[in-house]
């Protein structure tokens, strides 16, 4: 009686059986594509920051490998090493900047819905990337030489800025050949211009005695006149 | 995706000799970055720390600065006799020494030797009647420090005035009064630019 029973309900369980198991592939199948997207989504989105080429310095020169027919690789250096670390410090330094400046701005621009929340993902991820960064090179720093962590960013910054500093000073000095034969040209056109002013003044003055020409041509040649040159010198000290 | 654990390896070569680091690489950003590295590694070897790490910003090693007041100063005493052509080489030598400072030490203490030395220059451009480059000297010194400089302020857009460059003149004038508030002789400066704009569109009408 009991085989009986057994048998029959092997037979009308299949059904639900296979119900349940079809259900809970398609769902398990669902939710791995799901959220391998969703992964893949995130992972594609363009990271806030070109590659840190610094830091892929530092790192490269670590894991030196050995050249082609040598057993060794070479060695590095401790100065270059820290050399390549100050390096990756100020371009750490650089990103921070960038990154505090456009936070509040992205905050504006997400709660009025003007950017997207992808924006927001990149950013955020990138805040997180550059503060484990940072953390890692205060370590670095202090394994390269005691107590350099403390100061290490310190003196990135003001290398920061500093060279900011002088890429715009270069830029101005670079801009002084220019303009120093632009006001060549001009100083020519203008010398050319006062010239033809005296040719034609000293027409109607022939009339009366050429003496006195003379002395005007001589004084009025030079393009700025000397008497504003004079009042710079007393003007400004 | 740049993940904290991982890397790109990059092909470095490293000279034995000069402890100098080139690339095979043709990546012009990756070869610039080396060059500054090098550059910055032979001036980490010349820093005098245990370690050879770049002392914290403060305090400051004073004997450059000395060098720098010097030569101003130097500067300052050839301008007052006369001396111009002299008192611009001075300036020069300063601004050399200034800009030189290890890149680790404080901006802002170059920014202010670096503005002073550039106004200074800019005058004795102008006392030369040198403008353009008195107006470019004066930019630099805005440009180092912008606020309490009224005098490279004024300086340049005397020089932009005297090329006959009354709109840039006119320009530079105003932003330099909103910079420095108040200042009895850029507002001057500015009256006189407006008369000669003024006259300008007159004859050009």
């Amino acid at each position: 009686m009991f085989d009986n029973l057994f048998d029959i309900d092997w037979k009308s369980l299949a059904l639900p059986f296979a119900y349940i198991t079809v259900l809970g592939v398609s769902l398990y199948t669902f939710s791995t594509i799901y959220r391998k997207r969703k992964a893949s989504q995130s992972a594609n989105l363009e990271p806030w920051f070109p590659p840190h080429l610094q830091r892929n310095i530092y790192l490269s020169l670590l894991h030196m490998e050995p050249e082609a027919g040598q057993e060794k690789a070479p060695k590095i250096p401790d100065s270059v090493v820290r050399a390549a670390l100050l390096r990756r410090a100020v371009e750490d330094i650089r990103r921070i900047i960038q990154i505090r400046t456009s936070k509040q701005a992205l905050n504006t621009l997400l709660l009025r819905g003007s950017v997207g929340d992808d924006l927001n993902q990149r950013f955020q991820r990138a805040e997180k990337e550059i503060e484990e960064e940072l953390r890692d090179v205060v370590s670095e720093a202090n394994a390269l030489a005691p107590g350099w962590g403390n100061s290490i960013f310190q003196s990135a910054n003001e290398i920061a800025a500093n060279q900011a500093l002088r890429t715009k000073l270069d830029a101005i000095e670079g801009r002084s050949e220019s303009e120093k034969q632009w006001w060549e040209k001009r100083r020519e056109t203008i010398k050319k211009d006062f010239m033809k002013e005296l040719d034609g003044e000293s027409v109607k003055g022939s009339v009366k005695g050429s003496d006195d020409d003379g002395v005007l041509v001589d004084s009025g040649t030079p393009a700025a006149t000397p008497g504003s040159a004079k009042k710079k010198k007393t003007g400004k000290k | 995706m740049s993940d904290i654990d991982t890397f790109t390896l990059l092909p470095l070569q490293i000279d034995p000799q000069s402890k100098a680091l080139s690339t095979a690489s043709s990546s012009r950003s990756l070869q610039a970055e080396l060059a500054a590295l090098n550059t910055l590694h032979r001036a980490l070897l010349t820093v005098e720390t245990p370690n050879q790490v770049p002392p914290p910003p403060v305090p400051v090693n004073p004997k450059r600065s000395a060098n720098i007041n010097k030569l101003r100063d130097s500067g300052n005493d050839a301008y007052r006799k006369g001396k111009h052509n002299d008192a611009i080489k001075f300036y020069s030598l300063g601004l050399q020494m200034a800009l030189g400072r290890p890149l680790w030490e404080p901006q802002q203490l170059v920014r202010e030797e670096v503005a002073s030395l550039y106004a200074n220059r800019a005058q004795a451009h102008m006392a030369l009647q040198g403008w353009p480059e008195g107006a470019l000297d004066a930019e630099a010194s805005v440009e180092a420090k912008r606020v309490g400089n009224s005098k490279a302020w004024w300086r340049r857009g005397k020089c932009l005035l005297e090329m006959g460059r009354f709109a840039e003149a006119r320009e530079w004038a105003s932003k330099g009064l909103e910079m420095e508030g108040e200042d009895g002789e850029l507002a001057a400066l500015l009256k006189e630019i407006d008369v000669k704009l003024g006259k300008e569109k007159k004859s050009s009408s």
